[in-house]
């Protein structure tokens, strides 16, 4: 009897102070990160002003060997494989293989957006004696320790798509710039659903780099331009086809009219928020707006359900990150390095001391949806 | 006996035919072939190595062989291990905990989650598989709530010894999985509490008949799986350098597979501690050494599911032919 009293007293504290604990309210919007921002203005077509050139901050291997002009092999280990997007990039790794003809890319990971089994791979992929390493992170700190460890057996290392610690890698292939996406993904919605609209956001998971970033430059862009939109939730949906509908179909049932708009942050949570809101009939009264990729989202623009698709290209962001891979082989894409050359695209520039730009984001709409396939 | 000596025909002796005997064999083929496919496999760094992903896994390996033995199942210990991985970085963090005691709340925080599985299971006789998959949810939702999906980063360095670290060039980890699986090991093998965990497996009633302390028994095994998760949640947070709410999901399964791969019985009764170490390193060293032999993701679960089922198989036809 004081037994079960006592454990009953426990258990009673311990769930409360949990309690307590994660009642602390946040001042932000759930699924930012915790970097710097930089807005754009408001005004449309504005453009981020050029940063001032910042010093070098990528790790480089150590003693790599000298492959200048030898075939080498590579690894691309995605956030996971089997969904649009991933399969796009390794399709433009695997032209610029063939352009090159002396550099073959392998793209191997999880099937689910998991980083301890990602930490796997890559590591396997080191003891297994590859000669570089492309990645896009699931969590920018825990994956940097075996890219370090890659590093220091000489392997060199190439993110695209969601970054590690700087030093744990040589390079970064940004897509576009953080607050380009998020001022275009905050205009798109503000004119589908007005200056007062209230909209939700589904990610993929609160720590997930890229969308962190995103979802942080988006709050403060709107702070200052649209500042009387009203943020709902923003839930995570973890790259999952099934959970991004039914996340987004609570989302619809939970707010009823005060959700006018629902923001996709990854390419399989957009076509799965553009479903649930065809399903629950909602087309043209909530408005979806997000990243993904075209013929995830054909049928819906056609249908009118969704007016606009951000995203950039990544066929071209494999494409360019595996030239870059070949150049920083062969010793030609170093420190001080201002720009690296990249096949069809010609030179892409190297800011914020060891990121590369694609280039700006891409908006598709009815009108020019059917002239990409992939 | 010499009749049948005398026949002709060869009884392979008893050791011969146990579980763990065939299995360790199995292991040591599957070594040799993959390792004349793969030069890098069985060099000394990348056992070695893969000590370090084994670590987390065996470390809750080690009880829930006590909880299988015992005719239980303990499906929240993935569960624990996100909610003690959060709680120590959650409390250095906000609460302002010294490090230390941090680390020692985290334990804390795991051993009274595996107790409060235990008392729910002997005293109101909820079934282990429905209260385990009940705080399984319960856990990894107090997990979420308590980050809101904020990580903790920023250890001080002597804080990633345990997980990134070396002694004489053994990883850490791997040293303290070494050091448990000889006291569980003699504890299963050599304690009346190992005799009565396989008594209470083979038959709860005449155990309680037999004036065994049924319930206290099955207290400590599922208080000690939590306690397991909550270190494995250490070794975790110190191997990738930060916290996530999502840490240790799917951990039971990969637990659950090592231990019946190694020969105990999901009914309860049989198991070893052996047995539990043969199935984890074959997993793992599956794994690895397909990976590196160049045989993608996919296919490698692939193997590992055909090897969990033959190992079913075989060990179902040996139990057949010892009744």
């Amino acid at each position: 009897m004081k037994a079960r009293l006592l454990i009953t007293t426990a258990a009673a504290m311990f769930a409360l102070s949990f309690a307590a604990g994660g009642a602390s309210a946040a001042g932000k919007w759930d699924g930012g990160d915790d970097l710097p921002t930089n807005p754009i203005a408001c005004e449309a077509g504005a453009v981020a002003p050029a940063a001032a050139p910042k010093p070098y901050d990528g790790g480089q291997p150590t003693n790599p060997p000298n492959l200048a002009g030898k075939k080498i092999s590579v690894v691309d280990v995605p956030k996971l494989i089997g969904i649009g997007y991933f399969n796009a990039t390794a399709q433009g790794m695997q032209e610029a293989a063939k352009e090159l003809g002396n550099i073959t890319v392998k793209t191997d990971g999880p099937t689910e957006a998991k980083i301890d089994e990602q930490i796997r791979f890559i590591d396997n992929y080191i003891t297994s004696g590859v000669d570089g390493v492309l990645f896009a992170a699931n969590d920018p700190v825990a994956i940097s320790p075996v890219l370090k460890k890659a590093l220091s057996k000489g392997i060199h290392v190439i993110g695209y798509d969601a970054n590690s610690n700087p030093d744990a890698r040589e390079w970064f292939f940004n897509q576009a710039d953080f607050n380009a996406i998020g001022k275009t993904m905050m205009d798109s919605m503000a004119k589908e659903i007005g200056e007062d609209g209230g909209f939700a956001i589904v990610t993929s998971t609160f720590t997930t780099p890229n969308q962190a970033r995103w979802i942080h430059e988006m709050q403060d862009y709107a702070a200052k331009c649209h500042p009387k939109m009203q943020w709902l939730e923003t839930v995570e949906a973890q790259e999952d086809n099934n959970l991004s509908f039914n996340q987004a179909t609570t989302l619809i049932n939970k707010y009823g009219d005060k959700l006018k708009g629902l923001f996709g942050m990854t390419s399989v949570a957009t076509p799965a928020s553009a479903e649930a809101v065809t399903k629950a009939g909602q087309c043209g009264k909530i408005a979806v707006v997000g990243l993904a990729t075209p013929n995830a989202m054909k049928p819906y623009v056609h249908s009118g359900c969704v007016k606009s698709v951000i995203l950039w290209n990544p066929i071209d962001l494999g494409y360019a990150a595996t030239y870059a891979m070949r150049a920083a082989a062969d010793g030609k894409l170093k420190p001080g390095s201002t720009s690296v050359d990249a096949g069809r695209l010609g030179k892409l520039n190297i800011i914020n001391g060891s990121e590369i730009l694609l280039g700006p984001p891409f908006v598709w709409t009815k009108d020019n949806i059917d002239k990409f396939d992939f | 006996m010499s009749a049948a000596i005398e026949a002709g025909v060869w009884r392979a002796p008893r050791w011969l035919k146990q579980h763990e005997t065939l299995l360790a064999i199995i292991l040591i083929i599957a070594l040799v072939s993959l390792g004349a496919f793969n030069n890098r496999f069985l060099t000394v760094e990348n056992l070695l190595d893969q000590g370090r992903f084994i670590t987390e896994t065996g470390l809750i390996a080690l009880p829930m062989t006590f909880v299988i033995i015992t005719g239980g199942i303990d499906l929240s210990v993935g569960a624990i291990v996100g909610l003690c991985a959060i709680m120590l970085g959650y409390s250095w963090k906000t609460f302002g905990f010294p490090l230390p005691l941090a680390i020692i709340f985290a334990l804390f925080v795991g051993a009274v989650a595996g107790f409060v599985n235990g008392y729910v299971i002997t005293r109101v006789r909820v079934p282990p598989l429905i209260m385990t998959i009940a705080t399984l949810a319960l856990y990894r939702g107090l997990a979420e709530g308590v980050s809101q999906a904020h990580s903790v980063r920023g250890y001080p360095d002597w804080f990633y010894f345990l997980g990134q670290g070396s002694v004489f060039g053994v990883p850490t980890q791997l040293l303290l999985l070494a050091a448990l699986i000889v006291v569980a090991g003699v504890a299963l093998d050599r304690t009346t509490f190992g005799r009565a965990l396989y008594a209470v497996g083979a038959n709860e009633t005449a155990a309680r008949f037999s004036a065994l302390p049924v319930d206290r028994v099955k207290l400590i095994v599922y208080t000690l799986s939590g306690l397991a998760s909550g270190l494995a949640a250490w070794v975790l947070v110190s191997r990738v350098t930060t916290t996530r709410m999502d840490m240790g999901i799917g951990y039971e399964l990969d637990v659950i597979a090592a231990v019946v791969l190694g020969g105990a019985s999901i009914f309860g009764g049989s198991g070893t501690i052996w047995g539990t170490v043969i199935g984890l390193v074959m997993i793992q060293l599956l794994k690895n050494g397909l990976a590196l032999t160049g045989v993608k993701g996919d296919a490698t679960i692939v193997v590992i599911g055909v090897a969990l089922i033959l190992s079913v198989l075989i060990a179902s036809s040996l139990q057949r032919r010892r009744d």
